[in-house]
C-alpha cells in the first residue's frame, strides 16, 4: 500500500518508465513462463518415452533370463542401467508377479510392490514424489513373460529447470535493461512536454508573472492541445490582471482623492464642532447665570411672603393674608417653573449628571411622602403605599425622589377632594416597577400620548385650580429614560390614572444592603448622644480591641470589620468620628473613605486614618481629617480624636449668615430666628472672616455667588484656620453647581441647600443637624 | 497376506491414472482392482506350488524352441506342427503334454511325441534323450549327425559327448550347457539370448 502511494507521487516520467518496465516485465515473465511450461511438459513426455524405451530394451534383453530362470543374467542386464544416473530403481517381476531381479542406484532397498498394469495395456507411468514410475509388460513372441518396473528421479528435469532459471534470469535482466533504456527515451515524448508545462505553471504561480508562455512542441496530441489551452488561459489572465491592476490604480487614486476631501471635511467639521462646543458652553453659562439671577429675587419673594403669611412680622388681616398667599403661590409656581425649565434644558444639553447609586425604594418613600402628605391632607386625599419590592434600584437617588415626587404631586393635583392615591412597587425580573395611581379626573386617550411632551397640560380640565408648569411629566420621562427605565400611563377618563415607571434593579449583593438593624438603632438614643461615638474600622480583631481600650470610656465605641460594614454603620449610627485602617481585604481604607465622602449622610464625619503605610498625601486628598502611622500611641490617638470631635463644651451657637443680598439675609435671619437660632448677618466674605476672627459661632450659612470674595474663597480661608477646621459650614445657593463643585462642597462643608421650593424646612433641619453634630451639648437643648 | 495383496493394489494405483478426476471413475477403478485381486488369489496359489524338475525341464524344452532357428528347408517340409520328441523312457509323465497344450512356436502347434528309435526322430525339431539311453548315447548322436534336430538331455557330460544342450542342476536351479560346435554342425542357429543364460557354451576343436 505504501509502495503504491509512493508510486502515485512519482513524476510522470518516472511513472511512464515504471509502467513500461512493469509491462515489459509482465510480458517477459508470461512468455518465459509459458515457454518453460511447454518445454517442461514436452520434456516430461520425452522423459517418459526415454524410460519407456529403456524398459522395453530391458524387457527384451531379460526375456530369456526370465524364461530360463536366470535372475543373475537379468541382473547383469539391469546393471547396464547404471549408465543413466537418474534411474533410481528397476525391478523385473515374473509373469506371475514374483520379484525376479532388481537394480538400485544406491544401496539395497526393499522391493516395491508390483504395480498393476490394466489388461489391454502394456505400459503405465506416473509421477509421484519427484519420481517417474513406469511399469511395462515384457512380451516375448506375443506372450507376456514378465514385468519391468523402472523408477527414475526427475533430476534431468530439475537440471533443465535450473538452467532455465538461469537463462530466464539473464534474459529477464537484459530485457529489463533494454526496456528501461527504451522507455527512458520513449517516455520523453509524453513526459517532457508535460513536465515543461508543469514547470511553467509553477513559475507562473510563484512569480505571478502571466506574461510567460509554455513552449509548444511539434506534436499534435492532447498535451500540445493542453499547452495551447493553458497559454490561452494565461493570455486571458494577463489581460484581466492588467485590467484589475488598472482598476486598482484608479480605485487608489479615487481613495486618495476622497481621503483628501474627507480631511478637508473633517477640518471643517472640527471647526464647526468647536463652534458648537463654544455655543454649548455659552448656553450653559447663560443657564447658570440665569438660574442665579432668576432665583435670587424669587427666593426673596417666596421667603418674605412665607414670613408674611406666617405672621412673623405681625398679624395680617384676612384680605392681606389672601393677597400674600396669592403672591406666595404665584412666586412658588414661578420658581418651580424656572427650576423645571433649567432641569429640562440641562437634560436637553446633556448636562444632567446622574449618579449611579444602589438603594431601596422603600427607603426613599418617607422623604417624598413627607412633602406630599401636607398637600394630600389639604385635599383630604388618602395616600396608600404597597411596596413589595425587595430589590435595590440602581439610579440617582435624588433624581429618583424627584420622579416620584413629580408623579405624586401630579396625582394630588388632579385628584379631587376625598380621593385616593396609591403607590405600588414590585420586582419584575431585572427591573423594579413603580406605579402611582390616583382616582382623579383621568386623561382622555388622545391626550395620553402627549402627556409626556413639554408644555402640555390637559386642557378642558374642569378645575382651573389645577396648576403646573407642564414640564413635570416631560422631565420625569427623561429622567426615567436616561436611567435606563420606561414610563407609561394608563387612564380612564373620570376614573383615574396610573403612571408606571421601571428602573434597573441592581445586582443583589449582600454588602450594601442597608438593612437597619434594630439593635443598632437602639444604641442611638438621645441620652447616649451626649457621649461622642467613634466608629473603629479595622479588619484585625486585636487592633480593634486595642483602639477601643484607648478610647473607652471617654468615647462610646462601635466597630466594623470591613469597609462595607463601616459605610453601613456610618450611615446608620452617624458616629462623631471614624478611625479607619487602610490595609483591609475587600474595599480598603481609601476606598472606604471615598465611599463615606460620597454619601452625603456620612460625608461630614471626620475620618482619622490609622495605617502602617505612610500615604498621607492620598489620605488627605481623599478627605481624611487626620492621618496617624501605626503603631499609634494612646495620647496621640486621643489628641487627634479630640481635635476633630468637639467635646460637649459651651460654644456660641449663633449662626453666621453670609450673603450679598440683604433681602436674602433678612429672610434667612427671620427664618432661623423663628426656629430659635441666633444669627449674625454679613454681606461679604471678607466681613465674614472678620467676624470669625473675633467671635465664636456655631455654624456658617454661606452663599456662594458674591461680589469680591465668593463662597468658595470663604470656605478655603475658613478651613485654612486650624481653629475653624471643624466649624460647620452650610452652603445655600441658587447656583447651578458642577460635579466638581459639589464634590468640593461635600468635602469641605457640612451641608448644601438649593434655594428653591421648600427651602425653609430643609434649612432649619440642616442647621439643626450640623449644629447638633458640632456641639452636642447644645443640640441636646434644641427643640 | 496374499489376500491383502489385492487391496494394496487399490491403494497403489499408478498416479498416471489419477487424472481420471471423476469420483465414478475412481470407484470403477477400485472395483476393477478388487475384482482382479480376488481372481488373482487362486491363480497365484496354484502357481506358487513349487514345480517339479521335470515340469521345469518340459518348459525349457518348449522355450529352447523359441530361441533356436532351424534351417529353412526343414521348416518347410514340416506338416505344420512343431514336434518335441522324447527318446527312451519318458521321465516327464503328464507334465509334457500339460506344458505344451495350446502352445505354438512360430505358427506351428507344439506337439509331444515319444519315440524309442532314433530313426523315428526325422520329424522332430527337438529331441530329449532320456537317461535310459545313456548306454547307447554315442550311437544315437552319431545317427543324428548332420540332421537339424536340437538334442537335449540331462545325461551327465552330454554336451561333452557332442550333445547340444545338457540340462544340469545348479544350486537347486535347472540350468543348461550348450555345445555350440554341435549345433553349428547341425545347421541350427542359437539366439545370443539363449547363450547368455547358458551356464557354459562349449566349442570343440575339430
Amino acid at each position: 500500500m505504501t509502495h503504491l502511494l509512493d508510486i502515485r507521487n512519482y513524476s510522470i516520467s518516472k511513472k511512464l518508465t515504471w509502467m513500461n518496465m512493469l509491462v515489459s516485465a509482465a510480458a517477459l515473465l508470461l512468455a518465459c513462463g509459458g515457454f518453460c511450461a511447454y518445454d517442461l511438459y514436452s520434456f516430461r513426455d520425452a522423459l517418459v518415452r526415454n524410460v519407456s524405451i529403456q524398459a522395453q530394451i530391458i524387457g527384451e534383453n531379460t526375456a530369456s533370463a526370465l524364461l530360463f530362470d536366470d535372475p543373475h543374467s537379468a541382473e547383469k542386464t539391469l546393471s547396464a542401467l547404471g549408465a543413466n544416473r537418474h534411474l533410481i530403481y528397476a525391478q523385473i517381476y515374473t509373469h506371475d508377479g514374483q520379484p525376479f531381479a532388481a537394480y538400485w542406484r544406491e544401496g539395497a532397498r526393499q522391493a516395491l510392490p508390483l504395480p498393476i498394469i490394466p489388461s489391454g495395456q502394456t505400459q503405465i507411468h506416473w509421477f509421484r514424489g519427484g519420481h517417474l514410475g513406469l511399469a511395462r509388460s515384457i512380451i516375448f513372441e506375443g506372450k507376456p513373460t514378465g514385468i519391468v518396473y523402472i523408477s527414475s528421479d526427475l533430476g534431468a528435469m530439475n537440471d533443465r529447470l535450473k538452467s532455465y532459471a538461469v537463462i530466464i534470469a539473464v534474459v529477464f535482466l537484459a530485457s529489463l535493461v533494454v526496456a528501461l533504456l527504451i522507455s527512458r527515451i520513449s517516455q520523453r515524448v509524453i513526459s517532457e512536454p508535460v513536465m515543461q508545462l508543469a514547470q511553467t505553471v509553477h513559475i507562473v504561480s510563484q512569480e505571478k508573472n502571466y506574461s510567460i508562455r509554455a513552449t509548444t512542441n511539434l506534436n499534435r496530441d492532447e498535451v500540445s492541445t493542453l499547452i495551447e489551452s493553458f497559454n490561452e488561459m494565461l493570455e486571458q489572465i494577463q489581460q484581466r490582471d492588467g485590467a484589475l491592476q488598472q482598476a486598482h490604480d484608479e480605485l487608489e487614486q479615487r481613495v486618495r482623492e476622497r481621503t483628501t476631501q474627507l480631511a478637508v471635511a473633517n477640518k471643517e467639521l472640527d471647526l464647526r464642532n468647536r463652534e458648537v462646543e463654544r455655543a454649548t458652553q455659552m448656553k450653559s453659562k447663560f443657564l447658570a447665570s440665569m438660574s442665579h439671577e432668576l432665583r435670587t429675587p424669587l427666593n426673596a419673594i417666596v421667603g418674605f411672603s412665607d414670613l408674611l403669611a406666617e405672621g412673623t412680622p405681625g398679624q395680617l388681616n384676612d384680605k392681606q393674608k389672601r393677597f400674600v398667599n396669592h403672591i406666595k403661590q404665584g412666586s412658588t409656581h414661578l420658581l418651580q417653573l424656572i427650576n423645571d425649565i433649567l432641569d429640562l434644558s440641562k437634560i436637553e444639553a446633556g448636562q444632567l449628571e446622574l449618579r449611579s447609586e444602589e438603594f431601596l425604594v422603600k427607603d426613599t418613600l418617607p422623604e417624598v411622602l413627607s412633602t406630599i402628605h401636607p398637600l394630600a391632607m389639604a385635599k383630604n386625599i388618602r395616600v396608600e403605599q404597597k411596596v413589595e419590592s425587595s430589590s435595590l434600584v440602581k439610579a440617582d437617588r435624588v433624581r429618583f425622589k424627584q420622579i416620584l415626587y413629580n408623579l405624586l404631586s401630579n396625582a394630588v393635583k388632579f385628584t379631587p377632594k376625598g380621593g385616593m392615591i396609591s403607590i405600588d412597587c414590585v420586582d419584575v425580573q431585572d427591573f423594579v416597577r413603580v406605579s402611582v395611581a390616583d382616582t382623579g379626573i383621568g386623561i382622555r386617550p388622545e391626550d395620553q400620548k402627549v402627556v409626556f411632551e413639554e408644555f402640555r397640560q390637559i386642557e378642558g380640565s374642569a378645575d382651573r385650580a389645577q396648576e403646573g408648569t407642564g414640564l413635570g411629566l416631560a422631565i420625569t420621562k427623561r429622567l426615567v429614560e436616561q436611567q435606563g427605565g420606561q414610563i407609561s400611563v394608563a387612564s380612564e377618563l373620570g376614573k383615574g390614572s396610573r403612571f408606571t415607571f421601571t428602573l434597573v434593579a441592581a445586582e443583589p449583593t449582600a454588602k450594601v444592603r442597608p438593612v437597619v438593624e434594630p439593635a443598632m438603632s437602639a444604641m442611638v438614643t438621645p441620652s447616649s448622644r451626649l457621649i461622642p461615638l467613634v466608629l473603629i474600622v479595622d479588619d484585625e480583631g486585636p487592633a480593634r480591641e486595642l483602639l477601643a481600650s484607648y478610647l473607652e470610656p471617654e468615647y462610646r465605641v462601635v466597630m466594623a470589620e470591613s469597609g462595607a460594614e463601616a459605610v453601613k454603620k456610618a450611615q446608620q449610627l452617624r458616629p462623631d468620628a471614624i478611625t479607619l485602617d487602610v490595609l483591609m481585604p475587600g474595599s480598603n481604607g481609601f476606598e472606604t473613605l471615598a465611599a463615606l465622602r460620597k454619601n452625603s449622610e456620612t460625608a461630614n464625619i471626620p475620618v482619622i486614618i490609622l495605617s502602617i503605610v505612610d500615604q498621607k498625601q492620598v489620605g488627605f486628598a481623599l478627605g481624611a481629617a487626620d492621618y496617624l502611622i501605626k503603631p499609634v500611641r494612646k495620647p496621640a490617638l486621643l489628641e487627634a480624636i479630640r481635635r476633630h470631635v468637639p467635646s460637649p463644651a459651651d460654644e456660641d451657637s449663633s449662626i453666621l449668615l453670609v450673603d450679598d443680598d440683604p433681602k436674602a439675609l433678612e429672610l434667612l435671619a427671620e427664618a432661623l430666628r423663628s426656629a430659635g437660632y441666633e444669627t449674625q448677618a454679613v454681606r461679604s466674605g471678607t466681613r465674614a472672616l472678620e467676624v470669625l476672627a473675633n467671635k465664636v459661632v456655631g455654624a456658617i450659612l454661606l452663599d456662594l455667588l458674591m461680589p469680591g470674595m465668593d463662597g468658595f474663597q470663604v470656605i478655603r480661608h475658613v478651613r485654612q484656620e486650624a481653629a475653624f477646621r471643624e466649624l460647620p459650614i452650610l452652603v445655600m445657593t441658587a447656583k447651578n453647581l458642577s460635579q466638581a463643585e459639589i464634590a468640593l462642597l461635600n468635602r469641605e462643608t457640612q451641608g448644601l441647600l438649593q434655594k428653591d421650593g421648600s427651602w425653609k424646612e430643609q434649612l432649619i433641619a440642616e442647621v439643626g443637624r450640623v449644629v447638633r453634630g458640632h456641639s452636642l451639648a447644645k443640640s441636646a437643648g434644641q427643640p | 497376506m496374499k489376500y491383502l495383496h489385492g487391496t494394496e493394489c487399490v491403494r497403489r494405483l499408478p498416479p498416471g491414472q489419477r487424472n481420471w478426476r471423476t469420483p465414478a471413475a475412481h470407484k470403477m477403478l477400485a472395483a476393477l482392482a478388487i475384482a482382479w485381486g480376488l481372481l488373482a488369489v487362486p491363480i497365484t496359489r496354484a502357481q506358487s506350488a513349487k514345480p517339479t524338475d521335470y515340469q521345469v525341464k518340459a518348459a525349457y524344452l518348449y522355450n529352447f524352441g523359441r530361441f533356436v532357428e532351424w534351417p529353412a528347408k526343414v521348416s518347410a517340409t514340416q506338416t505344420g506342427s512343431f514336434s518335441i520328441c522324447v527318446l527312451g523312457e519318458d521321465p516327464f509323465g503328464p507334465a509334457l503334454d500339460a506344458t505344451f497344450a495350446g502352445e505354438k512356436i512360430g505358427n506351428q502347434k507344439v506337439v509331444a511325441r515319444r519315440i524309442s528309435d532314433p530313426h523315428d526322430s526325422v520329424d522332430c525339431q527337438i529331441l530329449f534323450i532320456s537317461a535310459s539311453e545313456t548306454n547307447r548315447l554315442n550311437k544315437i548322436i552319431e545317427s543324428l549327425d548332420k540332421t537339424a534336430i536340437l538334442t537335449v538331455s540331462d545325461i551327465p557330460k552330454f554336451s561333452q559327448r557332442r550333445g547340444m544342450i545338457q540340462l544340469v542342476l545348479d544350486g537347486g536351479r535347472i540350468r543348461f550347457e550348450v555345445n555350440l560346435t554341435a549345433t553349428q554342425r547341425a545347421g541350427l542357429t542359437l539366439s545370443s539370448e539363449l547363450l547368455k543364460v547358458a551356464t557354459a557354451v562349449r566349442k570343440d576343436r575339430e
